[in-house]
């Protein structure tokens, strides 16, 4: 009986090893000469395998439109026709990032000449070398040509799979800008430089006399790299096409060792489509501490706990799971400035929740509980809840302070006084006509 | 308000001291006198608080207010009966019959008392 468990739930494993899906849906455009699309069969197979349906559409072609009636037409779209001058009349940069903002992903290859996507990068942050010099490198020695790089993958990645073996590279690098958006997910080798193919020596004696000025060089320079627009859509901007390409993912990084290209490619694509690391912030409450009732309004000095509840993708499942491992977020309370900004621990024992507990600010106003979470190659968490603090009212404050028992005493003494004083004025006035008259009579 | 001293030539100064008590127990009649001594207490009880208030604490302000406005008000008002049955002002308040001076002072003292209360908590 155990065993028909294990097996059935292996095998129930197998199957959904082979579902994975992007949390934002799983239909992809894929523009592409038709004619290059056998040069990219792992990778279109890889995500056909992972459950996505593909559409291919020429460069030129006028079907299917990214955009239609103001909803975009799929949920991913990949521009591999990067040597492209001239495109169809609606894959413009305008409906490009239009496409962002509804919040479509994109996997963009550049390419050393000088297109209409070259200058989209540059909207990005992305500073491209002059056109027709890609990424050369002599190092380490090999039979390839220059422009044909092998590009160890960063090992602390989060978004990349450990372990993956060196990638083969060509095509164009760019600098960083300082965007905070940007993800850097491939960054070139040291020894590289961008520069013209046949005449990269001149290129080198030139910057060599200007001591290095004007040189694209360096670890500094990215190949491939993320952005991630605020709406929570996700651009990949790849230095060149070649790096998806079956010839590349075939070749051997060294004797006997294949490339780590289809698997990077793949990471890469499950970056972008919104497959790892994303994270949705499921609900938010808040109330006074002992209490379990949600207030709109806080009195000033309240203590009060806020509860969130964050959940992860998993793409294998095509589940969204409570995810306890962030350990940095904070909570804010702000009107204007945050007035307070403490951390929000997970709780131990319950999967995804987070809380913490704080004291209002002596300080009267609308505030917001602000969660700001926003940390490279995860998706942004940013959620706010608007509340009024008060001042107490009228009959909130404490009475009858010890502190002010002199205060009371003088008045009540005043009082008890005032009737002493009086009774006895009365009974003196009694007596003195009692007096006249018995002065009177005598 | 302060009893006139005697007119004899002061010999040093806890003899003028002495000679003003004197004075004032021979010519102040009684009635003045019990003025004079719930004035003297009001003036004690108001001093009382206000030291505290201010080696203290006058927190909470709106309870040492009503404390301490509570005794001056009363002062006020004590003193002004004062002058309104001392017969040497006779001629000042000559519709002001002593009985009708303590109606007011009571009434006074009333809607006084009424407001230290409401202020007071």
């Amino acid at each position: 009986m155990l065993s028909l468990c294990t097996l059935l739930s292996l095998i129930f494993c197998l199957f959904s090893l082979l579902e994975a899906k992007s949390s934002t849906g799983n239909s992809v455009l894929v523009v592409l000469d038709p004619a290059a699309q056998s040069q990219f069969s792992i990778f279109f197979d890889g995500l056909k395998d992972s459950g996505y349906e593909l559409t291919f559409r020429g460069p030129k072609d006028d079907a299917p439109l990214l955009i239609e009636d103001d909803i975009a037409s799929f949920a991913h779209a990949i521009v591999f026709a990067s040597d492209t001058k001239n495109f169809a009349k609606d894959i413009t940069p305008q409906n490009l990032v239009r496409l962002l903002s509804l919040n479509t992903n994109l996997l963009i290859a550049l390419s050393p000449k000088q297109t209409m996507l070259s200058s989209l990068a540059a909207e990005f942050s992305l500073i491209l070398p002059p056109p027709g010099t890609p990424l050369i490198s002599y190092f380490p020695e090999r039979d390839e040509r220059a422009n044909v790089i092998p590009i160890s993958v960063p090992a602390g990645s989060p978004l990349l799979t450990p372990n993956t073996p060196p990638v083969w590279f060509s095509g164009v690098p760019f600098v960083l800008g300082n965007n905070p958006l940007i993800v850097p997910i491939l960054n070139a080798p040291e020894e590289s430089f961008a520069a013209d193919s046949d005449s990269s020596t001149d290129t080198l004696a030139d910057a060599a006399e200007k001591g290095g000025e004007g040189l694209w060089a360096g670890s500094q320079l990215g190949v491939v790299s993320g952005f991630q627009a605020l709406s929570g859509a996700r651009v990949t901007w790849v230095g060149g096409v070649d790096l998806f390409s079956d010839e590349f993912a075939n070749k051997e990084i060294s004797k006997g060792v294949k490339s780590g290209n289809k698997q990077f490619a793949r990471d890469v694509a499950a970056w972008t489509f919104q497959e790892s690391l994303v994270l949705r912030l499921e609900d938010a409450d808040h109330h006074i501490v002992n209490s379990t009732i949600s207030k709109e309004q806080y009195t000033i000095n309240d203590h009060i706990l806020y509860r969130a509840a964050i959940s992860r993708f998993n793409p294998k499942d095509d589940v969204w799971e409570p995810y306890s491992d962030i350990k940095d977020m904070q909570l804010e309370f702000t009107m204007l400035d945050p007035h307070i900004r403490i951390a929000l621990p997970p709780v131990a024992g319950q999967p995804g929740v987070y809380s913490t507990e704080f004291r209002a600010p002596d300080r009267h106003g609308v505030f917001k509980f602000v969660i700001n979470y926003k940390r490279k190659g995860w998706s942004h968490l940013h959620h706010s809840i608007t509340v009024a603090v008060v001042p107490p009212r009228h009959d909130g404050y404490p009475r009858f302070l010890s502190a002010a028992w002199p205060y009371y005493a003088g008045a009540i003494s005043t009082s008890v006084g005032f009737f002493l004083f009086s009774a006895m004025w009365l009974a003196g006035d009694v007596r003195q006509l009692k007096k006249s008259k018995s002065h009177k009579t005598e | 308000m302060v009893p006139k001293a005697s007119p004899a030539p002061p010999k040093a100064s806890s003899n003028v001291v002495l000679s003003l008590w004197k004075s004032y127990n021979e010519q102040t009649s009684d009635r003045l006198r019990f003025i004079d001594a719930f004035l003297f207490f009001l003036m004690l009880t108001g001093i009382a608080q206000f030291i505290y208030c201010v080696l203290v604490t006058n927190f909470p302000f709106n309870a040492f207010l009503a404390g301490f406005s509570s005794t001056v008000g009363q002062f006020v008002l004590a003193a002004s009966l004062r002058s309104q049955v001392n017969p040497e002002n006779k001629d000042e308040f000559k519709n002001v019959s002593p009985e009708r001076a303590f109606a007011d002072f009571a009434l006074g003292s009333i809607v006084l008392h009424f407001f230290v209360f409401n202020f007071l908590g």
